[in-house]
């Protein structure tokens, strides 16, 4: 659930093809100059796009990809014929017309030519849905907000609508205008971000050296002695199977980078289970002998060690 | 004479008054890639110029044929793409034939150099600027020659403005968008562009 999570930021703004991959920007710089075409080239956008990908999952793989594209921008084509019918039936011929060349371009976006084999047919068919859907709202929403702020600043109106601006400027409605736009948006956008990013690495440093004291404490805990170093002990559980089979059941505890494993040990000691030294190993090693109401913690930690060695295949 | 005019005149508005790039902003993604490696820009520049010059030749005979229809502006698009799409598998395939090692070179960016916005968006420039014959072969053309313009600009400056001395958050393709809108700017003296505050 939590990488479904991660995906779907992805494709709204982490990757938002306007502002942070730049994969689609053309008709946001040339076109989006209203709310008005803004709104018909998202419909019009998100209906070919969506539909595409969905009905080119099907094609095999087996075709060379330089083929496989024709087929891609072929049945986008097709599909473009009722969304622009649809979207004129709902915005009106004149926006459609406004709009120009940069309706039909979008049959042949990055989109379905590029991310689609990049990323979505990659996925399963339950990821890619929300996924794609997401990407395809990042879309819109650059959309729309480009052309309606370029719309307030350089005419001075909304969706038609006239607001008292103090001023106008004209020149964001020209295509260098909307260059400078989105390549100021996607700085401000980028700076986000990163700035973003670089609070959530400071918000795991502070918990890795809370951890690091943690652990330091655990280690006096076990061993009775001072400076431990508790990155060192070794923790067997006991084995259900046979004895050749043990060394898949250890866990090695690294403290400094494994915090899961932090916090299941310390549910263990806190449940109950009793300590004793490995009979195996030196003075650093020690077992965990779970009492009988344990047994639902250790399928737990089994899997977790499960998961430990699948994550590092 | 007359047609080596209408082409010339034609190829000199595409390269300089409608650049596809910086008066149109078409292909802007695919000049962000093109321009990495010297390489890549030859190559884009001469799929898209053949691809543009061969394809207006005969999508200007579609035009002809249905120029009359209230639904071909619908339909274009598909028509479009099964001309370029034809043209392409044509192409590889006698590429493939005759030199097997450009083939291997080409074919990783190939179809990214054919099926986008640049060509796609050309064709129907064409099909609203042109008149005859020559005039869309001349766009067609100058369509390839105005994106290997806009494509050398932004490869010349691609060091500097990748730089240490660019913010972090504008370095890469933020920045690259502010010098083309600085650049489209400057090319836009060309079409005598008054504001409407003035």
């Amino acid at each position: 659930m939590e990488n479904k999570k991660i995906s779907l930021k992805d494709g709204f703004f982490k990757q938002n093809i306007v502002f942070m991959s730049g994969l689609l920007i053309a008709p946001v710089i040339a076109c989006a100059t209203t709310l008005g075409k803004s709104l018909a080239m998202c419909l019009v956008f998100s209906l070919v796009s969506f539909l595409t990908i969905l009905l080119c999952r099907v094609i095999p793989r087996k075709i060379a990809y330089t083929l496989r594209v024709i087929i891609y921008s072929l049945v986008a084509s097709a599909i473009y014929i009722p969304s622009v019918l649809l979207t004129t039936t709902v915005m009106g011929g004149d926006v459609i017309a406004s709009a120009g060349v940069y309706l039909p371009i979008l049959v042949t976006n990055s989109l379905i030519l590029s991310k689609s084999e990049s990323r979505f047919y990659v996925e399963s068919f339950g990821d890619m849905v929300p996924d794609v859907l997401c990407f395809i709202a990042g879309f819109d929403a650059a959309c729309i907000f480009t052309g309606a702020v370029r719309e307030i600043l350089a005419k001075g109106t909304i969706g038609g609508a006239y607001l008292d601006m103090p001023f106008t400027i004209p020149a964001l409605e020209t295509t260098f205008g909307g260059f400078l736009f989105v390549g100021i948006m996607a700085g401000f956008a980028r700076g986000l971000y990163n700035h973003h990013k670089a609070k959530l690495l400071r918000a795991v440093a502070d918990e890795e050296d809370e951890l690091a004291e943690y652990a330091e404490d655990m280690g006096e805990f076990l061993t009775g002695k001072k400076n431990s170093e508790p990155d060192k002990i070794r923790i067997y559980k006991p084995s259900k199977k046979k004895k050749d089979d043990a060394p898949t059941n250890i866990l090695d505890m690294d403290f400094s980078d494994n915090r899961s494993l932090v916090e299941e040990f310390a549910a263990i000691v806190a449940g109950g289970a009793e300590l004793s030294p490995d009979e195996s190993g030196g003075d650093e090693n020690w077992s965990v002998e779970e009492s009988e109401d344990m047994s639902g913690e250790d399928e737990g930690s089994q899997e977790s060690a499960e998961n430990k060695e699948d994550n590092e295949e | 004479m007359t047609a080596f005019m209408n082409v010339l005149m034609a190829s000199i508005i595409a390269i300089f008054v409608q650049n596809s790039i910086f008066e149109r902003a078409l292909g802007i993604n695919v000049l962000l890639y093109a321009s990495r490696k010297r390489e890549h820009l030859l190559g884009f520049f001469a799929a898209i110029t053949y691809t543009t010059t061969i394809s207006s030749a005969i999508i200007w005979i579609f035009d002809g044929l249905f120029a009359e229809n209230e639904y071909y502006s619908i339909f274009m698009p598909i028509l479009y793409v099964a001309v370029v799409s034809v043209l392409y598998i044509l192409t590889l395939v006698l590429i493939w034939r005759f030199f097997p090692k450009l083939f291997r070179n080409i074919r990783k960016y190939v179809h990214l150099s054919v099926f986008n916005c640049s060509v796609i968006g050309a064709l129907f420039l064409c099909s609203v600027q042109g008149a005859d014959i020559f005039t869309y072969i001349g766009y067609g053309f100058g369509t390839g020659i105005g994106f290997l313009l806009a494509a050398y600009l932004l490869y010349i400056a691609a060091d500097r403005l990748n730089s240490p001395l660019v913010p972090a958050a504008f370095r890469g393709f933020p920045i690259m968008l502010v010098y083309v809108g600085i650049l489209s700017l400057a090319l836009y003296a060309f079409t005598g562009y008054t504001t409407s505050a003035v």
